[in-house]
């Protein structure tokens, strides 16, 4: 079963065509990997899938529901159910604690529940640094905290954005492993990357070269 | 395992109050412009309504503002008719109450004017006179005004003799000292006042009033008041209004108060422009921060509550600075302008935090509209 689906995906910024007819399926459970240059369309498409922008062109179907006509307030809704984000550059709210930072998704999504969001930092390996602000954690710390925050609420898909950009080579270890039990307990997860050893770890990976997909390589199983 | 979930308020509280104590650097700019804001408000209004009373004691240097005279059918003014009206007079804002004697009396046969009073209440309603010497504290001492002392050479402590007629035609001539020069650029200066039981000793009756000079720290409408009550009610006095001092007094009362009006108007407005600007900063600082949230799913009115919230919490905290500074701004002002303590207004602690916390929320109503602007996409832009 598809968990995502792009059918003809066009994006137009007046006269630069950021994305050409995308179509792309990923089944659920499935670790897809995206790949590009800079200016290929991986931020557009990412855009795209993380509900916070629409296609010119095309029909996005996620959980079953074509969301391309979705208004913006609908767009963050469905964002919040059904997709969690991990960013390049952490992106933590820097006067909340780790903790704080996770209760912050489930606050927008439901209700904060502290002992909840203790394990996910726990899951993450991160339970006896809840108390810490940001500016006290490493950025390899701060990254995990921002998988606990994207894990949170049960999504139906991990959407990370270069997750390993800006880590050591200790630290981006670590990412992976969580990314490989993630995956093993059959979240989907889609990485953009630049690096082909992340890209590597995926089951395929989509080459995207000037808006269009190059080529969709599979990778292990 | 979910454990108990935390009510949305309680996040909600621990967000906006960890965003001020955690950015404490960035919001005590903030906090600072509503505190001082709010001094100056609560300062400037406690100077407001307390103008009245300070310059209303300090106009009271200017002599007398009301003074009862006899009616016009010629009679003298009776003591207890004097009294009578003073009754309307709220006991409060009297400052004295000088009565008046004058008779005609003689030295070395020279006549003069003799003005008999009580000499405790002239300090009182005109604190202007300026006596050389002391002021007369036993009976058979007396005040010679300027003009009288250089006319027939007079000095404290010499002694001269005074001579006349009673109300009988009999003479009388009865020693006095001098204990003061008076000086007052009137015509004060020509007289020679002792105290009024030594006149109605000397004159043979007593009972008897020329005027009484009332010097009273009231408004001109309580004044007004006070002369029509005692017109209506109390038979052989006629009461009236010093209006060079009652009319000049209102007149520099209303345009001081416009003043500190306007001033306190133009403070509110650079507090909000000052507040406006710093929420501007804020926002456009955290642009991050809003995208990362609305990323996260939150609703524009999420992002609109939590800044709203902090907005709130600086202002009601301001608020409560500048209730407090501001009473110390206007004791300080009070003390050192009319030498005088004001006291604290209670009243003022509601309407103080009430327009601080109106005013932050206004001013921050338009950065937190365009907070909702912010672009969620930036956080994935790796900016």
């Amino acid at each position: 079963m598809n968990i995502l689906e792009l059918k003809d995906i066009s994006k137009i910024y007046g006269s630069v065509k950021a994305l050409q007819n995308i179509n792309l399926q990923v089944s659920q459970g499935e670790w897809l990997a995206i790949m590009g240059p800079s200016g290929s369309g991986k931020s557009t498409m990412i855009n795209i899938i993380g509900c916070m922008d629409k296609p010119s062109n095309g029909s996005v179907i996620l959980d079953g529901a074509n969301i391309s006509k979705e208004s913006a307030k609908s767009l963050t809704n469905v964002r919040r159910d059904k997709i969690g984000l991990i960013f390049q550059q952490f992106h933590m709210i820097n006067y909340l604690t780790a903790l704080e930072n996770v209760m912050v998704a489930q606050y927008y999504h439901s209700m904060p529940d502290e002992k909840e969001a203790l394990q996910a930092l726990e899951r993450v390996g991160l339970g006896d640094r809840a108390k810490h602000l940001p500016s006290q954690l490493s950025g390899g710390e701060q990254q995990r905290v921002c998988i606990a925050r994207a894990l949170i609420n049960y999504p139906k898909l991990i959407l990370a954005d270069e997750p390993t950009g800006n880590l050591d080579e200790t630290n981006e270890g670590i990412v992976l492993d969580i990314f490989k039990q993630l995956h093993k307990e059959g979240i989907t997860i889609i990485v953009v990357t630049h690096d082909p050893e992340v890209a590597e770890e995926a089951q395929r990976t989509v080459v995207l070269e000037h808006g269009r997909v190059a080529r969709i390589v599979p990778n292990k199983e | 395992m979910a454990g108990d979930p935390m009510k949305k308020q309680t996040m909600y509280f621990r967000m906006v109050t960890s965003s001020l104590i955690r950015r404490r650097s960035r919001m005590l700019v903030a906090l600072l412009a509503v505190a001082i804001g709010a001094t100056v408000l609560s300062g400037l209004v406690t100077i407001y309504y307390d103008i009245p009373r300070q310059m209303g004691q300090e106009f009271r240097s200017y002599g007398a503002n009301l003074i009862f005279i006899p009616s016009g059918d010629g009679s003298a003014l009776s003591m207890d008719a004097a009294d009578a009206a003073a009754d309307f007079i709220p006991a409060d804002d009297i400052v004295g109450m000088a009565p008046y004697r004058y008779e005609t009396v003689k030295i070395n046969e020279q006549p003069f004017m003799a003005a008999g009073t009580d000499m405790e209440e002239v300090k009182k309603t005109s604190p202007y006179w300026f006596v050389s010497g002391e002021w007369p504290e036993n009976d058979g001492s007396v005040l010679v005004g300027q003009e009288v002392a250089d006319y027939i050479r007079l000095s404290p402590g010499d002694t001269f003799t005074v001579t006349g007629t009673d109300i009988k035609d009999e003479s009388f001539s009865r020693d006095f000292i001098v204990s003061g020069i008076v000086q007052t650029g009137g015509t004060e200066e020509g007289f020679i006042f002792l105290s009024l039981s030594d006149l109605e000793g000397l004159m043979g009756n007593e009972g008897e009033l020329d005027v009484v000079e009332c010097s009273i720290s009231a408004s001109q409408t309580v004044l007004d008041d006070i002369v029509k009550q005692i017109t209506e009610n109390v038979e052989g006095v006629t009461p009236r209004l010093v209006k060079r001092v009652t009319q000049s007094e209102g007149t520099v009362l209303t345009k001081l108060q416009a003043l500190v009006y306007l001033v306190t108007v133009i403070v509110l407005l650079l507090t909000m422009i000052c507040v406006a600007t710093t929420m501007m900063a804020v926002v456009a600082e955290r642009r991050k921060e809003i995208g990362l949230k609305k990323a996260l799913g939150a609703a524009n009115k999420s992002i609109v509550m939590e800044f709203l919230g902090e907005c709130l919490f600086l202002g009601g905290l301001g608020g409560l600075l500048g209730v407090v500074l501001g009473f110390v701004f206007a004791q300080t002002i009070s003390v050192n302008v009319f030498s005088r303590s004001i006291s604290f207004q209670p009243l003022l602690i509601p309407v103080t935090l009430a327009v601080s916390i109106a005013i932050t929320a206004l001013a921050c109503l338009l950065p937190v509209r365009s907070a909702t602007d912010v672009d969620p996409a930036i956080v994935l832009r790796g900016e």
